[in-house]
């Protein structure tokens, strides 16, 4: 059975922990009950509370002494209650802490608009220094949450909620390499970010297979200038799916990052989303859906991004 | 006796020792005043006495951290860490300069700073966090911060005690430089925090108030930590601009950037 994002992130930190005695994972009351980690780990889980700052201030200091902490809580409350704390102890100081933030996007869907999360990405991603992954599927999730461990580096991980998916087949073993799940040979390339991003683009390669779709994992700053040379052999017409606001988000990062190319956004607006419904009709209210992006997609054909058939 | 009245002598011997380097510590903030930036010398005069105390009974192994998060008082920690010979050079000749990494808020890439603060409350749960890594590891280190009582109106303070108290980190102390001044006037002006003491104890800590210029009594606060199985606060009162006459109590003294002449009064009027 496929597991979800952040199902997957508990049983591989709890794998990884059986061997490295400097893993700990901290929650803010919204682990659950049953815990994996906390089952079998007890004396490494902490659940700290509703504390998100707290929490991230007293992972620096668990930090400095070595160990590695995994704090973990929704990701609106993680960016945005806890901005100061991650700007100041993982970007400025570089703590070695790592935020797994799932309900990224609307994910929570009937919670409502306090719980979603369409600005986290825009706001950790203008700290220097902390990597961003939003890994689509579950073994790129356990690839991330690896990567992760290794990495001397702050990290700021967007999951989903209850959704599973299984990601797309890499040639390497790094989530950090952008993966090309198909190449056209026109010039009009998809670039899919995170679950709901990915599966669009995927459909849309279904009716459009000569349309090129790159997914990138890892799109904080450092991340996507390091891509754009693998990205540029795919064409100079981008259009970037995000479950993100356009402000912050990935695409208006890209078009600055790649001035000689054209960027385009395909993402949730600037409405709030109101209604409750499920994570898919949240995302049909804010015209986040297939026919939304067929739509701009067919635009974008229409004005001259070549497709060769 | 004998052996009591030795134990005095000792004691005399160090609160000797530290007001001299007391006094070392407030010369080199009033010279930091003096300097084109000026600095936050009210909380910092207040703080001194607690930062050298602290830093003399912890800050040789390296299992101990203290944190000073009200880290306005920079000048005090510069200066302290000066006179302790962890800085080379008198702060006042590069504070605030654009080749210097002494900014007027600590910074952690200076040594003998763990933790850059100044956004006010992030150092406690930081000393809260190193106070936890070290129970984990089974070690005797413990982790301190030093905050305002102004400080304590920011909500990260109690949520971290909170925390504090569930998780029994009882090998954490919260030290409170109470000296009734912020920077727009008199704490019990602008937002009262009455009964400190009263609050800490409610949030699970065990706590003691005391004379926070007096290095015995400072000396047996710490020592009442150490012997405490709860988390532990130190409610210090102090004074504002303490040691200068001209601003001692004075709200308006929370900042200042004094001329050359008034330098030279200041520190010939110490007390």
């Amino acid at each position: 059975m496929t597991l979800s994002g952040r199902d997957t992130y508990r049983d591989e930190l709890t794998k990884i922990a059986e061997d490295d005695d400097r893993i700990l994972c901290l929650e803010a009351d919204l682990g659950g009950k049953n815990h994996q980690f906390e089952s079998q780990f007890p004396d490494r889980f902490f659940n700290m509370g509703i504390a998100e700052m707290t929490s991230i201030d007293m992972a620096a200091g668990l930090a400095e002494a070595g160990f590695i902490p995994f704090f973990s809580t929704f990701a609106t409350f993680a960016s945005l209650r806890s901005a100061e704390s991650i700007k100041l102890a993982m970007g400025y100081m570089e703590k070695n802490i790592k935020i797994i933030a799932p309900y990224g996007g609307v994910s929570g869907g009937w919670f409502g608009t306090t719980h979603h999360s369409l600005e986290d990405i825009g706001v950790v991603r203008t700290f220097p220094n902390i990597k961003i992954a939003c890994p689509y599927g579950e073994e790129d999730t356990r690839r991330v949450i690896r990567e992760a461990v290794s990495s001397p580096h702050p990290y700021y991980v967007r999951l989903s909620r209850n959704e599973s998916f299984v990601s797309l087949d890499r040639d390497d073993d790094q989530a950090t390499i952008p993966l090309v799940n198909q190449k056209g040979n026109g010039n009009l390339c998809l670039l899919s970010i995170g679950e709901q991003g990915t599966e669009l683009c995927k459909k849309i390669q279904e009716a459009y297979p000569e349309i090129s779709h790159v997914h990138l994992c890892y799109i904080d700053q450092v991340s996507l200038r390091n891509s754009i040379a693998q990205l540029e052999e795919h064409g100079n017409t981008f259009l970037v799916v995000e479950e993100h606001r356009l402000a912050g988000g990935t695409a208006s990062l890209l078009a600055v990052l790649m001035p000689d190319n054209r960027v385009y956004s395909f993402d949730c607006g600037e409405e709030w989303p109101v209604y409750g419904g499920s994570h898919q009709e949240t995302l049909a209210y804010l015209a986040f859906d297939y026919e939304a992006l067929e739509e701009k997609v067919k635009n974008l054909l229409s004005e001259g991004a070549e497709v060769n058939w | 006796m004998l052996i009591d009245k030795e134990l005095a002598n000792d004691m005399s011997k160090t609160v000797e020792r530290q007001e001299a380097l007391s006094k070392k510590t407030r010369e080199a903030i009033i010279d930091i005043a003096a300097t084109e930036t000026g600095c936050h010398i009210g909380g910092s005069l207040s703080v001194t006495d607690l930062l050298i105390a602290l830093f003399e009974k912890y800050m040789d192994d390296s299992r101990n951290q203290v944190v000073l998060s009200k880290g306005h008082a920079a000048a005090a920690l510069y200066s302290v860490l000066y006179v302790l010979g962890i800085l080379e050079k008198n702060p006042a000749e590069s504070y605030g300069r654009s080749d210097s990494l002494l900014t007027g808020h600590p910074n952690h890439k200076i040594k003998g700073i763990p933790y850059s603060t100044g956004s006010l409350g992030h150092g406690i749960p930081y000393a809260a966090g190193w106070a936890l890594s070290q129970k984990l590891k089974g070690s005797a280190g413990i982790g301190v911060a030093v905050c305002g009582d102004g400080e304590l109106q920011e909500g990260l303070c109690w949520e971290t005690f909170q925390v504090v108290q569930s998780k029994q980190i009882d090998n954490f102390l919260c030290v409170v430089d109470c000296n009734g001044g912020q920077n727009d006037g008199f704490v019990h002006h602008i937002s009262p925090i009455e009964d400190v003491r009263g609050r800490f104890e409610s949030f699970g800590f065990q706590a003691i108030e005391i004379n926070g210029h007096d290095f015995r009594e400072i000396r047996e606060a710490l020592l009442a930590f150490e012997a405490s199985s709860k988390p532990f606060a130190i409610i210090a009162n102090t004074v504002k601009g303490k040691g200068v006459p001209d601003i001692e109590g004075n709200p308006k003294a929370h900042y200042a950037k004094i001329p050359h002449r008034l330098k030279n009064k200041w520190k010939r009027s110490m007390v």
